[in-house]
Order: C-alpha cells, then sequence, then structure tokens
C-alpha cells in the first residue's frame, strides 16, 4: 500500500468533477428546498421552513405526474425488454451480414432523442401524416394523435420503446454470446425443444443480463424528459407530464426554484427507493437461485 | 423476421428521407403531374442563420473536447482502482453504476446556477465539463475492465526495467488498451452529441447551439407552423455522421456495451 497516496492523487480530479456535478446539486436542491426562491422574492433564497415540502404532499400534479411516470416507465421498460429479447434471439443467429443488420438495428438508439420526436410528430401529424394519410385511405376520417390521453401516451411508450430497444438488444445479445453454444447443443440432443432450451438454458443464465437492462432502463425511463418535452410537451391536458418535465417546468417556466428544486429531490429519492428495492429484490432471487432455493 | 426488424428500425427514419425530398405542397395534398421531388429543404436549412452545419460542428466540437477529456480523467482514475485493493472497492463499484444511471435531467439547475455564478454560460467548452462528469462513471467503469483483462505480469515486467507508472501507461498498458479506449471513446462521444437538459439551458445563443437543441427549436413553434420539409432535411444530415459512426464504429460499440455489462 506504499502507492496509495499517488493513487489518491490519480483518482483526484475525476472525483472531484463527480462530486461537483453529482453530489452538489442534490446537496444544493436540500438547501433550496427549505428556501422560497422565486418571482415573489425576487428571484432570492428565503427560508420557508417545511413550506416546500408541505406544498409537495398537497400537490395534486406532482403525485399524479409521479404516477404517470412510473406507469410510462413500467410499460416501456417492459416492452423494451419483451421486444428486445427477441431482437437478440434473432440478431444471435449466424446470418448473412449480420455485423450490419446490427450496426442498422442500434440506429435509433445512436440519434438524438429530440431529432426522432419530432420526427414522430409529423408521422402522427393531424392531418398530414402518413398515419392519417393511410386511415384516409381506408375510408376513416383521420384522428388526432396527438390530442387525445391515450394515443398519444400510447405513441410516446411507442417512441420510447423504438429508441432505446437496440439498446437492449444489444446487452441481452452479449449476453447471449457468453452461453457456451455445446451446451444448448447438449440439450438439443436430448431431444428438448426450441422453447424448452429457451426455458431452462438461455433465460435462466441471461437473467444477470436482464436485470441490468432492467435497471439502467427504469432509471432512465423514471427520469424521462426531452421525449415527452418535444413529442407531446407534457400534452393533451398534462396527461403524458412526467416528473422531470414538471420540474423543469417550475425552474424555467413558473421561475420558482426553492420548489423546483423539492420537485427534484423528491424525484431522485422516489427514484432512488424504487431502484434500491429493485436491485435487492433482483439479488436475492440471483442468490437464491445460485443456492439452490426454488427455481 | 429480418426485414420486419428493419422496417421497425428504419422505417421513421426513411420517412424522414422522403419528406425531406419532397416539395412542401407535396407535402399536404397529392400533386398532380408536376414533379413532386425537391432538393430545396436541404438549400432552404443549409443557407439559414447560421447554417446548418454550425450546429454539426457545435455538437462535434463539444463531442471531441467531452471525449477527450473524460478518457483524461479516467484512465490514471480507472487504473488506481483497479490496483486497490481495499475496503472501499465495491462502494466505489457501486458509486459509479448509481452515478451511471443518474438521470442528468435531475440536475440541471444547481449546474446552470454553477454556470451562471462562473460566467460558463454560453461556451461550448465549459459544456464539455459537465459532459465529462456524466460520463465518467461509465467510462471509468469500462476501463476498469480492461485493466482487468490485462495480464498483470506485463506491468511487472515492465516496473522490474525501471519504467514509472507514466511510461508503463504509455508504453505498455494503454496500446494493449487501445479496443477498450475506442469504445469509450465512441460512446462518450454519442452521450455528449445527443445530450438535451443542460445544453437547453446553458446555452442561449443562437450560432452556439448543439444539434438536439437546434432541431428542438424548429419544434418549439406552434404545430401547425413546423416547416416539416425542412425540418426533415436537418433531421437527415444531422443523422448522416451517426449513421456513418454507427456503421463504421458498430464492432467497437458492441464490444463497449458488452464489457459493461459484464461489468455490472
Amino acid at each position: 500500500m506504499k502507492l496509495s497516496g499517488a493513487k489518491a492523487l490519480l483518482m483526484l480530479p475525476a472525483l472531484l468533477l463527480l462530486v461537483a456535478v453529482f453530489l452538489y446539486p442534490l446537496l444544493r436542491y436540500g438547501w433550496l428546498s427549505g428556501h422560497a426562491s422565486s418571482v415573489l422574492t425576487g428571484l432570492r433564497p428565503v427560508p420557508n421552513g417545511g413550506a416546500n415540502w408541505q406544498r409537495l404532499i398537497e400537490d395534486v400534479r406532482f403525485w399524479k405526474d409521479a404516477g404517470q411516470t412510473l406507469r410510462f416507465a413500467f410499460c416501456s421498460v417492459a416492452l423494451e425488454l419483451a421486444g428486445g429479447l427477441g431482437v437478440a434471439l434473432l440478431l444471435h443467429q449466424p446470418l448473412r451480414g449480420r455485423g450490419t443488420l446490427r450496426a442498422l438495428t442500434l440506429l435509433p438508439w445512436a440519434l438524438p432523442t429530440t431529432v426522432m420526436a419530432l420526427g414522430w410528430r409529423w408521422i402522427l401529424n393531424d392531418p398530414h401524416g402518413p398515419l392519417n394519410a393511410a386511415l384516409r385511405s381506408l375510408g376513416a376520417p383521420s384522428y388526432g394523435f396527438l390530442t387525445t390521453p391515450a394515443t398519444t401516451w400510447f405513441f410516446a411508450v411507442l417512441a420510447d420503446v423504438w429508441k432505446t430497444m437496440p439498446f437492449v438488444a444489444l446487452l441481452l445479445l452479449a449476453g447471449l454470446q457468453s452461453i457456451p453454444a455445446d451446451l444448448e447443443e447438449t440439450l438439443r440432443l436430448e431431444g428438448a425443444s426450441r422453447i424448452q432450451i429457451l426455458r431452462r438454458l438461455t433465460l435462466p443464465l441471461l437473467v444477470p443480463y436482464l436485470s441490468l437492462a432492467l435497471l439502467f432502463r427504469l432509471a432512465q425511463a423514471l427520469g424521462v424528459f426531452d421525449l415527452i418535452q418535444v413529442l407531446t410537451g407534457g400534452g393533451p391536458g398534462g396527461s403524458t407530464e412526467s416528473l422531470s418535465l414538471y420540474a423543469y417546468l417550475n425552474a424555467m417556466r413558473f421561475l420558482d426554484f426553492g420548489y423546483a428544486a423539492t420537485v427534484m429531490l423528491a424525484t431522485f429519492l422516489l427514484l432512488a427507493v424504487l431502484l434500491g428495492v429493485g436491485w435487492l429484490l433482483l439479488r436475492r432471487a440471483r442468490i437464491a437461485r445460485t443456492t439452490g432455493g426454488p427455481a | 423476421m429480418r426485414l420486419l426488424v428493419l422496417l421497425w428500425s428504419l422505417g421513421p427514419l426513411l420517412w424522414q428521407l422522403r419528406t425531406s425530398l419532397l416539395r412542401p405542397e407535396a407535402l399536404v395534398a397529392p400533386m398532380a403531374g408536376s414533379n413532386p421531388w425537391t432538393l430545396a429543404n436541404y438549400q432552404l436549412v443549409l443557407s439559414g442563420d447560421p447554417p446548418f452545419w454550425r450546429y454539426l460542428t457545435n455538437s462535434g466540437l463539444v463531442g471531441l473536447a467531452t471525449t477527450l477529456l473524460t478518457l483524461l480523467l479516467a484512465v490514471p482514475c480507472a487504473y488506481a482502482l483497479q490496483h486497490h485493493r481495499g475496503a472501499w472497492r465495491w462502494g466505489a463499484s457501486v458509486a459509479l453504476v448509481a452515478a451511471a444511471m443518474f438521470p442528468t435531467v435531475l440536475l440541471f439547475l444547481a449546474l446552470l446556477e454553477i454556470a451562471r455564478s462562473l460566467g460558463l454560460a454560453n461556451s461550448l467548452l465549459a459544456l464539455s465539463l459537465p459532459y465529462t462528469a456524466l460520463s465518467l462513471p461509465l467510462a471509468v467503469l469500462l476501463l476498469r475492465a480492461g485493466f482487468a483483462d490485462l495480464p498483470g505480469e506485463l506491468e511487472d515486467a515492465a516496473r522490474l526495467e525501471g519504467l514509472g507508472l507514466g511510461q508503463r501507461l504509455r508504453h505498455v498498458l494503454l496500446p494493449l488498451l487501445a479496443p477498450t479506449l475506442a469504445s469509450t471513446a465512441i460512446l462518450v462521444f454519442l452521450a455528449s452529441w445527443n445530450e438535451y437538459a443542460i445544453a437547453l439551458t446553458w446555452i442561449s445563443r443562437n450560432d452556439l447551439l448543439t444539434l438536439p437543441i437546434a432541431i428542438a427549436r424548429i419544434g418549439g413553434s406552434s404545430v401547425f407552423t413546423i416547416p416539416y420539409g425542412a425540418f426533415a432535411a436537418a433531421t437527415v444530415l444531422g443523422s448522416l455522421p451517426l449513421l456513418l459512426l454507427v456503421l463504421l464504429a458498430q464492432r467497437a460499440i458492441v464490444s463497449g456495451l458488452t464489457q459493461g455489462a459484464i461489468k455490472g
């Protein structure tokens, strides 16, 4: 351990930057959430006791957004895992041009979210978008996909799935490639069907990769911001507003920094608890299996 | 099946391509007779004020600065972390994973305050500071996995030869780490190229906007007046560099994500 001083020095710059960008904001929000800092106070922080937190507890919009964010995140992550698994299985098969196919499937993930969010807005445009053109050619009237809450929500999930499913697929593909091919071969020779192989061999071995994808995607989906802001603006009637968008609006539109900080900190805590519990559950499940517990 | 997957992931993009090549009138109603195809949308976008390529170079500049700075900070950090056998090693890993998962939009308000008080707003190079911090956790995790894969005897031999730490890194370890460095660099560059919330709040000068913000601004106008043809042309132009990057670096991206997965 004679080098440990030098090692600490090697880590110092990175550590300082991480503290400034991750830790400082959380501390700052903690402080700001005990203050009123808005247009009413001349944008200067004035201590207001627990008023911000009191307001948060009674804020119908916050809790509605929390519900909407959870629903959005769970639905889109579930679809991404299912679809990503399918795509990963497909890409795992030896095919000609697999590399190109992989790159092209990966493309939606590599593009900026805002770019394709606007692309989706054009596709869903009423009445000129292709989806409405198709409806009309079937003799149906055109439909306001982004002015009806149910369809707006559906297409927000769809756009998120479209963009992030390739990422999940690639993670799972990495998992598939770590499974020795002869294991599968042995099961096949024993007469196991493809479904049986999938259930008895592939899926159990993919569990670490599935949990990783689940936690990562859940964290990102619970913090969804740019997609919602550009695709729906939180509308119609606030029906797709996410917690992050609400926090953003509090800060940048209502210029209520004290309350915005409270919403951000609350969102972070909510997320940390959810992911922490998820992580513990997944870990327990994994330990139970590897120690021969009930499968 | 393959076609279906391709259609799913490329369909929306191809539709943008088609839209970008149509005359504005042809978007609204099928045109009889005259030729509906045009390059006018591209001319409009490229001759705008500022011209569209400015956003590309802005994003490219931030991306390059972020990538360089991230590697510069992450390599020593990953090396030290890999060679440290202490009780807090596990804690450091958990903290890095947690930071890598952190939804960045929740940070923007405090970062904006810092930027304003230090006069860093409206500076592309300053923007690469928070970007570097956001990319560091993943980069350190990937590089540490890379260091762990290198045979330890190699470095011991170099140490016996009397090479200092800097020399060992430069002449022995980093050349062997080149594939990991490449895939880390690409992932960092992509993240920086696509970042939205911080760029949205830090940059207000028109000629300094990064690509995602510039494009979102087009959509900021009313739903009815979005110039979809010009916007589609902007999308296509903005996607081309990424298309090239993904096609060329597909292998590096996949191996980067793979290593990330194994570490977790």
